[in-house]
């Protein structure tokens, strides 16, 4: 079945996946807002678990939207993330698309 | 997990969070400590030791609240380093504090200028009746300059427990000119402190050190 786009309709199927998803969607907006952030400051604000936050980071790095750094801080190991420029683009392009998608819903 | 999503709020929540360790509530209060040496005027004389106790003072205090946050809030909450949201709204404390420095400075320069002009200093003595009054002036102008930077300062900074922390500073100040006994700033400044080492103990409870891969309690 195809159908002509209707002029400033959303095609979901371009809805971005990798942030469509609430926990990381949250994880992003967190780091849209701040320049940088050490893996613990992720988890405390997001409440995720240790585990559950790595996957979740694993995947927005393999999409190329945050950037995670290893080091080490004296004898403590850190570990901090950042949003991409490609990151905050696809953040951006989300939104604008989340706000298309029900403008015109009747209140 | 949090499930609201609203980016200036999320911004605000993180920068709050940098406040639970209460080290900024200690750090205010013992600002106020060393103000009552700074104001204090013995009846031996207003000395430079007062000047330099309470530099140093202040000094020691800074360095207290940066190793407090380097070795306690750091390794249990995490760095964070704000973006361009945060940089707009400081470069905004910035021009607000700037104006109200300049007019403090005007208001110092003009209370100088009494002071060393007799005439100027006997007509203000006139207008307020005696120099109980004028000290009443200055002690009111002193809290009013402090309370409002404060309140400034706490606004810009979302710093929620910064409005009742620049009411008793404001009250510590002016007490301290008009009564010039650093009993009562000093005894404020505790009030400003207990909330601050309650909040830190709780800090310290709710987030103990976790090794990477571990996870809090």
């Amino acid at each position: 079945m195809t159908e002509s786009p209707l002029p400033g309709a959303v095609n979901i199927d371009t809805i971005d996946r990798v942030l469509h998803e609430p926990a990381r969607l949250q994880i992003a907006a967190l780091l849209y807002v701040v320049e940088k952030a050490e893996f613990l400051f992720v988890m405390n604000q997001t409440g995720l678990t240790w585990g559950n936050l790595s996957s979740h980071l694993a995947k927005l790095e393999q999409g190329g939207y945050v950037m995670i750094e290893k080091s080490f801080k004296g004898k403590r190991p850190s570990t901090s993330i950042s949003m991409t420029p490609k990151g905050r683009g696809a953040f951006k392009e989300y939104a604008t698309q989340m706000r298309q998608l029900f403008q015109d819903l009747p209140a | 997990m949090n499930s609201l999503l609203n980016l200036k709020e999320i911004e605000k929540r993180a920068i709050q969070s940098t406040y639970q360790d209460g080290l900024m509530d200690i750090q205010y209060g013992l600002i106020v400590a060393c103000m009552a040496i700074f104001i204090y005027r013995p009846e031996s004389g207003y000395s430079p030791l007062n000047i330099i106790l309470a530099i140093v003072g202040i000094v020691l205090t800074n360095l207290l609240f940066m190793v407090g946050k380097r070795m306690i809030t750091l390794p249990r909450m995490g760095m964070v380093k704000f973006g361009e949201m945060r940089h707009k709204k400081n470069r905004r404390m910035a021009i607000v504090l700037g104006v109200f420095i300049l007019a403090q400075v005007v208001l110092v320069i003009f209370t100088s200028l009494g002071l060393f002009n007799s005439q100027i200093g006997s007509w203000i003595d006139k207008v307020l009746g005696n120099h109980s009054g004028s000290l009443l002036v200055v002690s009111a102008i002193g809290s009013l300059m402090v309370g409002v930077s404060i309140i400034v300062m706490s606004y810009f900074t979302d710093f929620d427990r910064g409005f009742y922390i620049s009411i008793l500073m404001a009250l510590a100040v002016f007490l301290m000119i008009f009564l010039n006994r650093p009993l009562w700033p000093i005894l404020i400044g505790l009030v400003i402190i207990i909330p601050g080492v309650v909040l830190l103990v709780r800090f310290l409870k709710r987030y103990p050190i976790i090794k990477e891969g571990g996870e809090h309690d």
